[in-house]
């Protein structure tokens, strides 16, 4: 953790609310890039995930007890996620679920999921972990995923591999278990 | 939009879209109640979900748009300003009452 992260942690953990109030600046500097690219893995959206960070940054000033023994960064992110974001993140789906025909814990799981390997892990890792998985998996699966990682669509890319939309569809799905299994294997889950 | 009567490799392929393009709002109304069984029962349905969110968070995650920082903070600093106020509302409140309740108290006294 570097100094200025962890002189920001120290001087939230002041019992006085103004001087809590001062110290979070010099916190938000030092985590907003951490916060909101990490947010951005639930919700896929810069707008959405501002909304959130906002309610998440006042919430640490006001019980910033839960950070009081993190030592890294990677901890420091896990208890943010754990006990402030996940809390916000079911938030912002709170208000439509009453219209949606999806089991309430079903939907908890699929918005701010429990602790997994996406949290278990750095950006960095997870980036060198992937760029290795998928220089093993077969050329027309890798073509299928990078495609989509590019932004393209179904059609685009079953256009791209000369197939059906459908078959396309059946292919990232069976590559995304493929990946998973790996990324398990890769953490001596199995 | 949508198809409807999806399988879970449909599901899981629009799930993957609506987070890539940010509209998992819409994909979530979308569901029908068969399709929400499907969700609910799949495994493979939960492990491709897990993968989906890696995948979008080393392709995309890093080419988000990052907003001013200072412009954020103000909001943050707005947002602890209204939960002071709101902290400290109840309580002036409660005195504000209190005072008054003693002042009615001092009219109905009768001098000695």
């Amino acid at each position: 953790m570097n100094k200025q992260l962890r002189k920001a942690l120290r001087r939230l953990m002041d019992p006085d609310l103004e001087c809590r109030r001062r110290a979070m600046e010099s916190f938000v500097r030092a985590t907003f890039e951490i916060f909101i690219r990490y947010l951005y893995r639930y919700l896929g959206n810069e707008v959405e995930c501002e909304d959130v960070l906002e309610d998440v940054y006042a919430d640490i000033w006001e019980d910033p007890n839960r950070l009081r023994n993190v030592t890294s960064e990677k901890q420091l992110l896990r208890t943010v996620y754990l006990y402030y974001m996940r809390r916000r993140l079911r938030d912002v789906y709170r208000r439509i679920n009453r219209n949606l025909n999806l089991p309430q814990t079903a939907l908890k799981n699929l918005i701010a999921p429990e602790l997994g390997i996406l949290e278990m892990m750095s950006q960095s890792e997870l980036r060198e972990t992937i760029g290795r998985m998928l220089s093993k998996l077969k050329a027309r699966e890798r073509t299928a995923i990078e495609l989509w990682l590019e932004g393209m669509s179904n059609r685009a890319i079953a256009s791209e591999l000369k197939t059906t939309v459908g078959a396309v569809k059946m292919l990232k799905f069976r590559t995304l278990l493929k990946l998973k299994k790996q990324l398990q294997h890769y953490h001596g889950e199995d | 939009m949508f198809e409807i009567n999806r399988t879970t490799e449909e599901l899981l392929v629009d799930y993957a879209e609506a987070l890539r393009d940010g509209y998992i709002p819409v994909f979530l109304k979308s569901l029908t109640r068969q399709e929400g069984r499907t969700i609910a029962t799949s495994r493979q349905f939960w492990d491709a979900t897990e993968m989906v969110r890696v995948l979008n968070s080393v392709g995309f995650a890093d080419k988000t748009v990052t907003p001013n920082v200072s412009l954020f903070m103000s909001r943050v600093d707005a947002q602890i300003t209204s939960r002071l106020k709101k902290a400290k509302a109840p309580s002036q409140s409660k005195a504000g009452a209190d005072a008054k309740r003693i002042t009615k108290t001092k009219k109905t006294e009768k001098p000695i």
